[in-house]
């Protein structure tokens, strides 16, 4: 828009610039450079002004907005170029006809800025043309050569600056449209991702789900009929074959248990979480109660500090919490008293829970190894267990936007450490999430 | 407890209906135990349909049900019980390997009495069947119309 001002202002004011003859032909070629230019300017000018109120592609577009058109950042330069094409005239040898022409030049600038589009400024620039040559025929130049030398001056100025902002604008434009190209791009790439990992969820679940209904059948008979077996046979089997036997047994039940677990495992990742406010102490108080159920008769230790209260799912802290219990109680076995500490270490955004007891430790560098499933860093004998549970507690808490971690010794004990969001904060992060 | 109530046991593995009546027959529970493969006979049984036509017009006393079934599964044979008024009466038991929630829930929505996963063990196993048996043959009263014989 500001460059159709200039191009009136050029071609407003000095008549007699626009004198065809010799001396005159810069000018002229000036004017026919000058069409070209303008095309060109207003593509780039449209741009970067519905780029000023048009952050995003989608947001909505007022009507004034999608015609390209509005006064927008630039618009004191249409409307001044008209008073100062007007004010020309009338500083000039006033003539009814230069009113008139004044008057059409200024509605035709406000009209190009208000409505302007590519074709439309052509047009303007077109009509701007014919007018000067007619009135270079309805009123011949007179007055002095300079003054038309000085409002081309000024007239290339004003079209100087206005292309250097145009050509910010454009840059400014161009570097914003890689960028959202950018991001479209990375945008689809998520959307694939994300439909891929939902296929390839589906068939986990659906895999999960085959094992719970098909594995557990037959396992099932293997146990019931060696039973049967020996509720029936038992006295006429010998020894070995009785051993034999049982050795079918405890392996189909073990592998039972592998496939309960590991379903267990499998379920972590699939249920929903249901976060709530849960309080820790409650829940190593209900932990403790459970495993200390089966661990009557054992002399333990129980040092419990007092807990903060976390954001989470209750059920699966739980299971956490047993988890860690459990082994603790599992691997001071050996010792004549036991001592299981559980406490809590209070860091800026985060909690950090930890269950430490005296029992058989680990070497630490199997530490990576430690939170695999079915990894195990002693031998059945020494510990039964499917090496799974430190697997579910490592699953729980990155679904709970935690970390764990473990320090240990061998035969000078262990500590199993995970860290969870503070409440307050967790609280606040999933209220404002959507 | 005077009188046994008939079961109809849905099952298509063999061994899981031979498991079963082993289990029943400890608790003389096995002589009233129709047995159907799939969930196409279990609806002839309960329609007295095709090789059923001749039986009496009396429904069982309880379905235990597999949910794994071919032809018909366990949920559509659940679902075509409820919605028949002559059998939505009927009292039914899943029995099965699933501990999906999903079955589960689908079960309970579409009025199931009982789940009840079979357990791996089989003392469990024989357990879990010989309290069900005698729950719902001799302890439970039937709805009216159901099969009942003196013991």
């Amino acid at each position: 828009m500001a460059v159709t001002a200039c191009f009136a202002y050029f071609f407003a004011e000095p008549i007699c610039s626009f004198e065809v003859s010799r001396e005159e032909l810069p000018y002229f070629i000036l004017f026919v450079a000058f069409a070209a230019i303008t095309a060109w300017f207003v593509r780039a000018l449209r741009g970067s002004m519905s780029n000023f109120s048009l952050p995003t592609r989608s947001q909505s577009t007022s009507p004034e907005q999608a015609r390209g058109g509005g006064y927008g950042r630039f618009g004191f330069l249409p409307i001044a170029t008209a008073l100062c094409a007007g004010a020309n005239f009338a500083a000039d040898t006033l003539t009814p006809t230069d009113i008139v022409f004044s008057s059409l030049y200024a509605v035709v600038v406000l009209m190009a800025a208000r409505f302007c589009s590519a074709n439309g400024i052509i047009r303007v620039a077109v009509g701007c043309v014919v007018l000067t040559i007619l009135s270079h025929y309805l009123s011949p130049p007179e007055g002095p050569q300079y003054v038309g030398i000085v409002n081309t001056g000024i007239g290339l100025a004003v079209i100087g600056l206005v292309t250097l902002l145009a050509l910010r604008q454009k840059k400014a434009e161009a570097s914003l449209r890689e960028h959202s190209g950018e991001i479209l791009k990375l945008n689809n790439e998520l959307a694939k991702r994300a439909r891929e990992l939902e296929t390839s969820n589906t068939e986990l679940e659906s895999f999960a789900y085959s094992v719970s209904h098909d594995l557990r059948a037959p396992l099932r008979h293997v146990v019931g009929f060696s039973e049967l077996l020996q509720k029936q046979a038992a006295s006429s089997l010998d020894e070995k074959s009785r051993r034999y036997l049982q050795t079918i047994l405890d392996s189909a039940k073990r592998m039972g248990n592998l496939i309960d677990d590991l379903l267990a495992f499998s379920r972590i990742g699939r249920t929903e979480t249901r976060k709530t406010l849960v309080s820790l102490d409650q829940l190593v108080k209900e932990a403790v109660a459970e495993i200390g159920q089966d661990a009557r008769g054992r002399d333990i230790n129980w040092t419990i500090d007092p807990l903060p209260a976390c954001h989470g799912d209750r059920s699966m802290l739980k299971l956490v919490m047993v988890n860690l219990v459990s082994n603790a109680v599992k691997f001071t076995n050996m010792r004549a008293r036991a001592e299981i500490e559980i406490g809590c270490l209070d860091r800026e955004n985060e909690v950090e829970v930890f269950v430490r007891d005296n029992g058989a430790g680990f070497d630490m560098q199997y530490v990576d190894k430690l939170f695999g499933v079915f990894q195990r860093l002693h031998l059945p004998e020494q510990f039964e267990g499917t090496g799974i549970g430190l697997a579910t507690v490592r699953r729980i808490i990155h679904r709970h936007g935690g970390e764990v971690r473990a320090e240990g010794n061998v035969d000078q004990g262990a500590t199993f450490y995970f860290s969870l969001p503070k409440a307050q904060l967790a609280a606040e992060r999933t209220a404002k999430t959507p | 407890m005077s009188e046994l109530g008939r079961i109809l046991l849905v099952e298509d593995d063999p061994r899981d209906v031979e498991l079963t009546l082993t289990a029943l027959a400890d608790h003389n529970l096995a002589n009233e135990v129709m047995v159907a493969r799939d969930g196409e006979k279990a609806l002839d049984y309960l329609y007295r349909r095709g090789e059923f036509s001749t039986r009496s017009h009396d429904n069982p006393a309880v379905i235990l049900l597999d949910l794994k079934l071919p032809k018909v599964d366990g949920l559509q044979v659940l679902q075509q019980i409820r919605s028949e008024e002559s059998l939505k009466l009927i009292p039914v038991v899943v029995l099965t390997s699933s501990h999906e929630e999903k079955d589960m829930i689908r079960s309970y929505k579409l009025g199931v009495n009982a789940y009840v996963v079979k357990p791996v063990d089989f003392h469990e196993f024989v357990n879990a069947i010989k309290e069900l048996g005698f729950f719902w043959a001799l302890i439970n009263e039937p709805p009216p119309g159901s099969i009942k014989k003196a013991p």
